[in-house]
């Protein structure tokens, strides 16, 4: 590990496949970088705009979307159609249109993908993509329609180049993890609502998924041994943070802190007693993600996970230690971390290989032949009047369809990182058959030798693998699912 | 597949577990079917099994189900599971009536997680309790959806079958890719696998919709070598709003599960005489219908059983009662029996595998009830 130097001579003929295990590939037009460590870590130290050719709506006039959609639907249509099931489906139907709830994540797919081939900056894209997984918003009510890509967009791609601690605070209290993970029905049993509550006779107590997911998932991990003493504990240091609930907007109102909610008094938590200081009992919260952020069992967790995630399923101990060390020194500083990783990551390069995951590979596919994915923004627009279109619907289909429904993970914990959770027969068979949909639009590249060339340390393998093949389409599906393609 | 989304979509999924249905190898042990359906949205088992009580007209006027088919002098059956309603009549089906999983907490993504995992704490587990059980009875794995459901999850490495919109490119492309796999590995494994299937199953593949897809796992589970475990996942159940009674929203869910119970009986044959047909809820609904003639999130519901290993055609049930102060927290049917010890006694029954193996290895030991006897008649 101390001999990470650049050898020059290497750069050419071996670890190419570096440019795919932290971006997507070489493109047709683009040369292959003379120092593959400099290009890279030269990317992570600052947010790159969105590549989409209009202004994208902000999370508030996305959430104002979602809010038209409940609220419609709950207080006025349920009502107004009590009696009449076929009215009622048929209004629905309506106001799906309007609001486009069947059109949004469509074009948050085309924002992320154009964003994440386009921006020139691909290593940065592969850290969004690791961080939006990292905290990870499941599938719940209508979120992957109208939230889950603004977050992704606003809460986690534009902190991922300061500290640690700053994304953590904004992940957490951001209005999707507060809902995704019902922290908003948290009730301290001894707050002020907690107490009129009992005296009503009605329960009044803490939903623990937040605190739990925040320890297990989000930071220190089970390695620090924490019990359910702590998750209750650290449930009531979180009661209070909700977004309100209105029956103008229902859960579509923004996070604050309300103190009748909240749990009075001390709580220890970790070993650790979190203790308010001054008039708002905020700061015990605030403190205790402080603590969380810098543990040293969140700077191992974590540093494993990107190593999992950029490396081998099976990180060692020797990989993750020099990130550990960034870390520490740089107090959590993520673009030192992300860094360090780059480094490892391209000692490790012509040692480790990883099993890429179906938006990956698909990305790296469409980037390296220059192909026409996503939709570009004039097949998109919409006028709020008429259903979108089939072709308007494809993004999300497809990607269904690959496997990967990158706003609908189902726990969590996110999408795995693992390659025994990404073969199956029938994942295997979409991989065979996605580059035949990517090659029906056009793409750029004519030369597929040169391609090889950038691309691959051992081009003459890759290129008897498409000898004698004429069409792009065709060599697109020998290419795409063999072996040195689908693990880089 | 599964999605958690769109409750009011009523799409489905299916999904099949046992032997290799493309490859054939011999079941030693007599081969049982056990077929699981997930109604997710939490279905209103006092809406498919109502209890002849005054009492219900009371606390729904709106949604209260009309034209019922008679079961006991107690419970009646909602007019829409007319196939269900024809195997009881041949002691074929039996209901278990104010049963649940024990989660109380009314949220979807919550109970859904529990219904699958079969644990105590929404999220902490990553494996299914279906799953769990084919592993601890040594099954091997069939799974017919694109992404494994939860429920199926284990450490077990599943073999899965859906049929893809993509066209699926020839055997002779499939031939070379296949050359780049190394030997011994999961990926060489895996795509012979699937060149070992007819291509029928790989190209121009067919129809995704629920009765379809039932047609086609109950062929399969009929053959002596086939999968013995299939899931489906009919969404849709969450009816706020406009549920109906004889007729509407909730009306139509049962109207799509007595199709696939329909579907079931007509492709198994004479497999359904060794066969189990069980259903899954997140939750019951709440007793007293809401504003919009919908009924809101509850707890204590019903679990239909159909199939030839069925003991007898019967209710059963401690039945708690329409009373308030019998009510769990005032306003939801009381679930007196944990659905797990009906879901554990079908492993047991269906996987040949002791019931004690099974509580322990699968559901931590939980007290589960050994209801095989009472329920089936092997």
């Amino acid at each position: 590990m101390n001999n990470i130097g650049i050898n020059i001579a290497n750069i050419f003929i071996m670890k190419k496949n570096f440019f795919r295990k932290v971006g997507f590939g070489i493109g047709p037009n683009e040369q292959v970088p003379v120092n593959p460590i400099e290009w890279a870590q030269s990317q992570v130290d600052k947010v790159p705009p969105l590549v989409w050719g209009e202004s994208v709506r902000t999370g508030e006039e996305m959430l104002n979307y979602y809010a038209e959609w409940v609220y419609t639907d709950r207080e006025i249509l349920r009502k107004r159609h009590k009696s009449n099931r076929k009215a009622y489906v048929e209004a629905k139907n309506k106001l799906r249109i309007k609001v486009g709830e069947r059109y949004f994540d469509n074009l948050e797919i085309c924002i992320r993908h154009n964003t994440a081939i386009n921006s020139g900056a691909p290593v940065f894209e592969r850290l969004w993509l690791f961080w939006c997984n990292h905290f990870a918003i499941i599938d719940k009510d209508f979120m992957p329609e109208f939230t889950t890509g603004p977050y992704h967009r606003e809460t986690i791609r534009t902190n991922i180049c300061g500290s640690f601690e700053t994304l953590l605070k904004k992940a957490t209290l951001g209005w999707s993890m507060i809902h995704n993970l019902d922290n908003s029905e948290s009730i301290g049993p001894h707050s002020e609502w907690g107490k009129n509550r009992r005296m009503k006779g009605k329960l009044a107590t803490v939903n623990e998924n937040h605190a739990r997911e925040l320890l297990e998932l989000h930071t220190v991990s089970p390695a620090a041994k924490y019990t359910q003493e702590d998750v209750v504990q650290l449930s009531y240091i979180m009661a209070g943070w909700e977004h309100r609930h209105t029956k103008k907007r229902k859960e579509c109102n923004p996070v604050r802190f309300n103190k009748k909610k909240h749990e009075p008094g001390n709580h220890k938590v970790l070993g650790k007693n979190y203790k308010q200081r001054g008039l708002s009992p905020k700061n015990k919260l605030l403190d205790l993600l402080k603590d969380l952020a810098a543990h040293p069992e969140t700077r191992r967790f974590i540093s494993f996970k990107l190593c999992r995630h950029f490396i081998t399923d099976r990180p060692t101990e020797e990989m993750i230690t020099p990130i550990i060390a960034a870390w520490e020194k740089s107090n959590g500083h993520l673009p030192t971390i992300h860094k360090a990783l780059l480094k490892v990551v391209y000692y490790y390069a012509d040692k480790e290989e990883k099993f890429q995951n179906p938006e990956i590979w698909m990305l790296q596919m469409v980037h390296m032949v220059g192909g026409s994915w996503p939709l570009r923004v004039d097949e998109m627009k919409y006028n709020f009047k008429i259903k979108p279109s089939r072709h308007q619907r494809k993004p999300h289909f497809f990607m269904k369809e690959i496997g990967y429904d990158p706003y609908r993970p189902i726990q969590p914990n996110g999408f795995s990182d693992m390659e025994l959770d990404w073969i199956s027969p029938e994942l295997l068979i979409r991989r065979m058959s996605a580059p035949k949909e990517i090659a029906k639009r056009n793409i750029i590249l004519k030369d597929f030798g040169s391609m090889i060339d950038k691309n691959f340390d051992n081009p003459e393998e890759m290129k008897n693998l498409i000898n004698k093949v004429k069409s792009s389409s065709t060599k697109m599906q020998l290419l795409f699912p063999s072996y040195r393609m689908l693990k880089s | 597949m599964i999605t958690r989304r769109a409750f009011l979509t009523g799409s489905i999924s299916v999904t099949m577990l046992g032997s290799p249905i493309f490859s054939a190898f011999a079941e030693k042990r007599k081969k049982r079917n056990l077929v699981v359906i997930s109604l997710r949205g939490g279905m209103d088992g006092l809406s498919a099994v109502p209890p002849i009580d005054r009492a219900l007209e009371k606390f729904r006027p709106d949604v209260i189900v009309k034209n019922t088919l008679p079961l006991t002098s107690d419970f009646s059956l909602h007019p829409s599971l007319k196939n269900f309603h024809s195997a009881w009549k041949q002691g074929n089906a039996a209901i278990v009536h104010a049963a649940s999983i024990p989660y109380t907490e009314r949220s979807h993504f919550e109970g859904q997680d529990l219904m699958e995992s079969g644990g105590h704490k929404p999220f902490a587990e990553y494996t299914g309790w279906l799953g769990r059980g084919m592993e601890t009875a040594g099954l091997d794995g069939l799974a017919i959806a694109l992404p494994m459901p939860l429920i199926l999850r284990s450490k077990a490495n599943l073999d899965n079958y859906y049929p893809t919109k993509l066209s699926t490119p020839s055997p002779e492309i499939m031939k070379r890719v296949s050359a780049t796999y190394p030997q011994n590995s999961n990926l060489k494994s895996t795509i012979e696998r699937v060149m070992m299937r007819p291509y029928s199953t790989l190209s121009g593949r067919g129809s995704r919709k629920a009765h379809r897809l039932a047609g086609t796992a109950a062929k399969a589970l009929a053959m002596p070598d086939g999968p013995r475990v299939a899931v489906f996942d009919i969404n849709g159940f969450d009816t706020h709003a406009a549920q109906g009674g004889s007729n509407g929203e909730h009306g139509d869910k049962l109207y799509n599960l007595d199709k696939i119970f329909g579907k079931l009986r007509e492709n198994l044959g004479t497999s359904f005489n060794d066969t189990l047909i069980v259903t899954l809820t997140e939750f019951g609904r709440k007793i007293e219908q809401n504003g919009g003639n919908g009924t809101e999130h509850g707890y204590g519901t019903a679990v239909l059983l159909m199939g030839g290993l069925v003991k007898e055609a019967k209710v059963f049930s401690d039945w708690p009662g329409l009373k308030r102060k019998n009510m769990f927290e005032g306003q939801d049917l009381q679930a007196t029996i944990d659905a797990r010890s009906i879901y554990c006694s079908s492993m047991a029954m269906a996987f040949d595998t002791d019931f004690e193996k099974l509580k322990r290895q699968v559901f931590w030991n939980d007290p589960l009830v050994n209801l095989q006897d009472k329920l089936f008649g092997i």
